[in-house]
């Protein structure tokens, strides 16, 4: 019994070994006969959505391919949160691939590693194509004066809200002001639905508050946090949601809770009255509650006017691609209208300015979230802006506890923030 | 499968094999370790090799891109840790886990085990049910947990129609209530493993003993006290160990239930160290953590077992 065992155990570790190194060499991506293979890893696919994935692999690389005889992409789908930790190894491992379709809060982590090309001095027309798209979007590519990637989808969070639970409130249109905001809270005392749900704290749900407050999160060169995180316009911008917090008008998902009745199911259920979110709730929704009919409207302005937070992904060029003039080629068609608008109809945002309007006509559901953009600013481009939403976190759930003031967490939040841009 | 070998394994280790008698030294063979070669080679490059890596990058600034030049820290990471509150919370709460587990998981395993080695007909079908949450996935169990303990969870839905609660607690929205919750996972998951080890030792308590306690008037209780208790101490000495190995490396469900909120509230070492190495790039004081997590639970490892030695008046 045993000695047969023993055979096939080392029968398998060899096995496992010549797989171990046909893994290591068999990428790499040489190619012979002057045939060029880009690998491009991405996560349209990511959730089960292959409507995306089909368009990409189905119209979209061949039509590419057609035009540029010899050049073959091979796209590898990750799923969204495994992306960031095989991209790190890769990178760490030398072994990323050509493109990144990379989450724009990433470009800047991966700039400063050194893994990317600089597209704004490497490709000529960079300055043409970074025109025609979204100033908000285009700005997440920029570190340390250089542009490394291109807009490549976006999104942003507009109002959506549950009309019957308005008209609980007494409301026949969503709250267009902070003021209405905090009127729509009174009159829901007492009814059973919460006002306004969110999943935490970080900047990209606190953002368009600051920012129609009129407040900012740093200084313009982003310096310096302190005198801006914690400045006037953002404490009232904050007491504002501790206060609906505290009068059960806010969620408690707001400061972290897991077990909170999540916003994709508790709007629809009139469980909550509003939330803050993208263009791909609809998608979610049509499954699950086909018969519910939000309604989408701009961020409630403040003093700073009606900004939301850009979402989206950027396509990079990574500096261990061995074929830049090809994978820049395909940079250049990702930017094209052919690109751009086959993507809509699957819930993707064009990142160019002028493609809007056509894209409302291919998807009318789309013209909140296309007005909105006109406005949207980007999170802190840095690359531990990760640091940032835990610090934001952590040190704004005790004023919604109410352990500390709004004034005194957000001093706290802001010299933390200070110690990460200087470091 | 390798539960059940480990179990056998430990009942082995228990009757001590009878040293082998002296036999003419045989001639030196390269095969045999020809054969182990491979296994051995995979066991450097997958085991030995990243932890001695681990070791090495805690002593650095570590930069994960290979061009990059980290800079050497020293101690440093491991100083940071000593003063880092963070980290003394992860601590607290691992610690948390690890009290609220264990016991339960030895007590309620040795109890289902002593009513599962009594005869019955569905003793086969009972020790299947309660070994299924062993072999099912942490991921799918730590969601069903995570809706069992959601603000409309379940949980709550019981408690508020016994009466016992308003059923209005936010079970993962606390610090001490979500690490009850991930414990409770820990439990109902673990029972059936410590089970399962504790029933292979009852097999292996002679019968013989045990008659002779009942005719010596022994009752039940005394029987248990004094026959099988000492009996099954090797198998309770390997629960243990394995089971502070288990809660100091608990992971997925903090991961998946409450994500370490809120505010890393309920932050255990493993997820902070996960948070600093992939969220922040801090690989060098990540691997300081994993450095020190391994000293602590080397040090347990070594205490118990000398713990359960000494109290055998055994010097193996």
């Amino acid at each position: 019994m045993k000695r047969p065992t023993r055979i096939i155990a080392a029968s398998a570790a060899a096995a496992a070994i010549a797989l171990i190194a046909a893994g290591c060499s068999a990428d790499g991506g040489t190619d012979s006969g002057g045939d060029v293979t880009l690998t491009f890893w991405g996560s349209y696919g990511n959730g089960g959505n292959s409507a995306q994935q089909d368009v990409l692999e189905k119209t979209l690389i061949p039509a590419f391919e057609k035009a540029h005889p010899g050049v073959t992409v091979k796209y590898l789908d990750v799923p969204y949160d495994d992306l960031l930790q095989k991209l790190t190894t890769s990178a760490a491992g030398d072994e990323l691939p050509d493109l990144v379709r990379a989450d724009l809060g990433w470009v800047p982590r991966f700039a400063d590693l050194g893994v990317l090309v600089p597209l704004s001095t490497e490709m000529d027309d960079f300055q043409t194509l970074a025109d025609a798209t979204y100033p908000g979007v285009l700005a997440t590519n920029l570190w340390k004066g250089e542009y490394y990637g291109l807009p490549l989808d976006t999104n942003t969070r507009v109002l959506i809200s549950n009309p019957d639970a308005l008209a609980a409130a007494g409301l026949d249109a969503p709250p267009a002001t902070f003021e209405e905001f905090e009127a729509a809270a009174a009159k829901l005392d007492g009814t059973g639905v919460t006002l306004f749900a969110d999943g935490g704290l970080g900047a990209w749900n606190l953002m368009p508050w600051i920012w129609s407050g009129g407040g900012d999160i740093t200084d313009a060169e982003v310096t310096k946090a302190s005198g801006y995180l914690d400045s006037a316009a953002n404490v009232k911008t904050v007491q504002m949601l501790v206060d609906l917090y505290t009068e059960g008008q806010a969620s408690s998902g707001l400061i972290g809770n897991e077990g909170a009745v999540s916003t994709s199911d508790g709007l629809p259920a009139g469980t909550y009255a509003t939330i803050l979110d993208g263009p791909w709730m609809t998608g979610i929704w049509a499954g699950q509650f086909s018969d519910f009919a939000p309604i989408y409207s701009p961020v409630p302005a403040g003093d700073g006017g009606s900004i939301s937070v850009v979402g989206g992904e950027d396509i990079v060029l990574t500096t261990a691609s061995k074929h830049q003039k090809e994978a820049m080629d395909f940079i250049r068609f990702t930017q094209s209208e052919e690109f751009q608008l086959a993507l809509v109809p699957t819930g993707q945002l064009t990142v160019i300015q002028a493609l809007g309007e056509k894209q409302i006509e291919l998807d009318p559901k789309l013209e909140m979230f296309t007005r909105q953009l006109e406005t949207a600013r980007s999170r802190l481009a840095i690359p531990n802006a990760s640091e940032v939403d835990t610090i934001l976190n952590t040190e704004l759930v005790p004023a919604f506890e109410g352990t500390v003031s709004v004034k005194e967490a957000l001093a706290s939040a802001a010299a933390k923030i200070d110690e990460l841009l200087a470091s | 499968m390798t539960f059940s070998t480990l179990a056998t394994g430990a009942a082995a280790d228990a009757v001590a094999p009878a040293p082998r008698p002296r036999i003419r030294r045989r001639r030196l063979s390269a095969t045999p370790y020809l054969f182990m070669l491979p296994g051995f080679v995979l066991f450097v490059v997958t085991v030995v090799y990243p932890i001695v890596q681990a070791v090495q990058m805690s002593l650095y600034d570590w930069r994960i891109i290979g061009s990059a030049t980290s800079e050497f820290l020293g101690l440093d990471n491991y100083a940071r840790a000593l003063t880092d509150e963070h980290f003394w919370l992860s601590f607290g709460n691992t610690v948390f886990y690890l009290v609220a587990t264990i016991p339960p998981q030895i007590v309620l395993g040795l109890l289902i085990a002593l009513l599962l080695h009594a005869r019955s007909p569905i003793r086969p079908l009972l020790r299947v049910l309660y070994y299924l949450p062993v072999v099912t996935s942490w991921v799918v169990v730590s969601l069903l947990f995570r809706f069992l303990f959601a603000d409309q969870g379940l949980i709550n839905w019981a408690l508020g129609a016994t009466g016992l609660t308003a059923g209005d607690t936010s079970w993962l929205g606390d610090r001490w209530t979500g690490m009850l919750a991930i414990s409770a996972l820990g439990v109902w998951k673990g029972i059936g493993w410590s089970m399962m080890i504790f029933l292979a030792a009852l097999q292996g308590v002679p019968q013989s003993l045990i008659e002779a306690a009942i005719v010596d008037g022994a009752n039940p209780w005394q029987r248990f006290r004094a026959v099988t208790l000492p009996a099954i101490r090797a198998a309770m000495a390997f629960v243990t160990v394995m089971l502070v190995i288990g809660a100091f490396n608990v992971f997925i469900s903090v991961y998946l239930m409450t994500g370490g909120g809120p505010a890393g509230r309920t932050d255990v070492l493993l997820t902070y160290m996960y948070q600093l190495a992939f969220g922040e790039l801090e690989f060098g004081y990540g691997s300081a953590i994993a450095v020190i997590l391994t000293l602590i639970v080397l040090a347990l490892s070594l205490a118990q077992l000398r713990l359960f030695r000494d109290r055998d008046g055994v010097t193996a």
